[in-house]
């Protein structure tokens, strides 16, 4: 079961990422994936799409990067290497809220 | 709107499976609750309206590390209801396949997670910088078991050529003599291990556990067996829920067992030895005693020698079955009646210690009802315990180092959580008048 709280840990830093450069969608996520880390691409995919349900990263492709160096020292690791988002660019009012498109 | 590309470092990581909240009241420990966050998983629910045949590859995806003592407690039990007994070689593969998954259970908790604490390394990545032959002897002891796996179950993980009566397919001879030289390996390796773990400093601290195994008639328990405590409990598998009753608490969710009319009891590998010491092979119990094993071990730190101990007996076991294979005439066993309607169980030994599967069969040999009570539950209460009296000898200490104490304690009974280490949030509420 630890791939459930990786990959929760991995789409709350992707929405903190997200939301902090103002972004309104993510669509595409990177991630690297240590040799030891002991999850599947299969395992990894199928969560992500249940995990991003709802929020601003569903639908978000996830592409993944798979070491095979297991003297990595980051080999047990995943790692969150690129979000890719669609963001307002729309000027900000004063207190930092969002301008109301009509 | 732009579309932008943000660069990150982040590393993910496990966190939170577990809590540990400790309440004190001056320098008096009022309540330790370990909080199990990983949610429920409903294979109970998902055996309902199941054949029954289906039982031992479902309930086998229930652990990666030890799927083959859900498929043999699964077994057992549909056998039963069969009224079939599987006897001889067949009887004597499912020990060899037995064997493969303690060897590869044990060894993998010994040196790549529990050996760690005791040598000052954060983990095995740290351990393999400073001792990397000691690593090395772990991971090639772990793949012989493995090997054992494949052979047997078709694959390591969640082997698929078990069924229930026996095998879909037994090895051919030419695949148990390819086997021999490795397991006979795995035997100086295990010698080794036993001797390396004996060279560790174990702290210094005894519980008084009610110990339950199940205890074999002739032979150290794998597959079968009377339920046994060290105070004196002895019955039959059918009857553990008369014994032993499971019960939810607001703060997990993961059940806790208690002993009814009693309190915590330990499952395990000391609890296996404590019950079975003298069911060991001579060349295990020299090797015990040479390590500085008391026919009762009380001292769970010191747990990881009885895994050793047990490792080298699975290799001596597996060797005696190899030698003396001669090919079944069928691999499995059918049996002549239709399957019984009624409640069936059974117990094995897994790595972790018993494994109780019911099943109540409709017509048909349709499951209406499934129990599993797997051995992290049982011993869940009874962490809870030893917990307590950690954190009362480490009063002293500051959040962070009795983080740590907790996380070794728990990481002596080998439950499932321990696969993350570092995977305990501590809560200390320290309340002074």
């Amino acid at each position: 079961m630890h791939e459930e709280t990786l990959l929760r840990d991995l789409k709350r830093k992707v929405e903190e990422v997200a939301l902090g450069d103002r972004a309104v969608r993510v669509n595409r996520v990177r991630i690297w994936v240590g040799a030891l880390a002991h999850i599947s691409d299969g395992q990894l995919r199928a969560r992500w799409i249940e995990i991003t349900e709802g929020g601003i990263a569903e639908g978000a492709a996830l592409e993944i990067d798979r070491s095979m160096d297991p003297g990595d020292p980051r080999a047990q690791s995943i790692v969150l290497t690129r979000v890719d988002v669609d963001r307002d660019d729309s000027p900000l009012l004063e207190g930092g809220d969002l301008v109301e498109h009509p | 709107m732009t579309e932008r590309s943000i660069h990150v470092d982040y590393v993910a990581r496990v966190e939170g499976e577990g809590a540990l909240r400790v309440k004190l009241h001056d320098r008096t420990v009022e309540k330790v609750e370990l909080r199990i966050f990983e949610p429920p998983r409903f294979f109970e629910a998902f055996l309902r309206g199941r054949r029954y045949d289906e039982a031992p590859d479902i309930t086998a995806r229930i652990c990666g590390i030890c799927p083959v003592a859900y498929q043999m407690s699964a077994c057992h039990a549909m056998e039963k209801a069969l009224g079939i007994r599987v006897g001889g070689t067949l009887r004597e593969l499912r020990r060899l396949l037995y064997c493969g998954e303690w060897i590869e259970s044990h060894t993998l908790h010994m040196y790549l997670l529990h050996a760690p604490d005791f040598l000052g390394f954060p983990d095995a990545i740290a351990l393999a910088k400073e001792q990397p032959e000691a690593v090395r002897r772990g991971l090639e002891l772990k793949k012989i078991g493995n090997a054992i796996m494949r052979v047997l179950g078709g694959r390591e993980i969640h082997p698929i050529n078990v069924r229930v009566g026996g095998f879909y397919r037994c090895p051919t001879p030419e695949e148990m003599v390819a086997l021999r030289p490795q397991v006979e390996r795995a035997m100086g390796l295990a010698e080794e291990t036993v001797r390396f773990m004996a060279g560790l400093t174990f702290p210094d601290f005894e519980e008084d556990y009610e110990f339950v195994a199940l205890r074999g008639p002739e032979e150290y328990p794998f597959n079968e067996g009377e339920i046994r405590s060290s105070r004196g409990l002895r019955i039959p598998q059918e009857k553990f829920e008369e014994q032993f009753e499971e019960v939810q608490v607001p703060y997990s969710n993961a059940y806790h067992v208690i002993r009814k009319g009693g309190g915590s009891f330990l499952v395990g590998p000391l609890a296996r030895y404590a019950i079975n010491h003298d069911l060991l092979t001579p060349r295990a119990k020299a090797l015990a005693r040479e390590a500085g094993l008391r026919e009762v071990e009380r001292n769970p730190y010191r747990s990881i020698l009885v895994r050793a101990v047990e490792v080298l007996f699975a290799c001596e076991e597996s060797l005696r079955i190899i030698d003396g294979y001669r090919p079944p005439e069928v691999p499995w066993v059918a049996s002549d009646t239709p399957i019984a309607v009624g409640d069936f169980s059974a117990v094995t030994e897994a790595p972790r210690g018993m494994l109780y599967h019911r099943y109540k069969l409709g017509t048909g040999g349709m499951i209406q009802e499934a129990r599993i009570v797997a051995p992290t539950t049982q011993n869940q209460l009874r962490i809870e315990d030893d917990l307590r009296d950690v954190v009362a000898r480490g009063l002293d200490m500051d959040d962070a180092h009795l983080a740590d104490a907790c996380e070794k304690a728990i990481r002596n009974h080998d439950p499932c959580i321990s696969c993350a280490t570092h995977f305990l949030r501590l809560e200390v509420d320290r309340r002074e008048e």
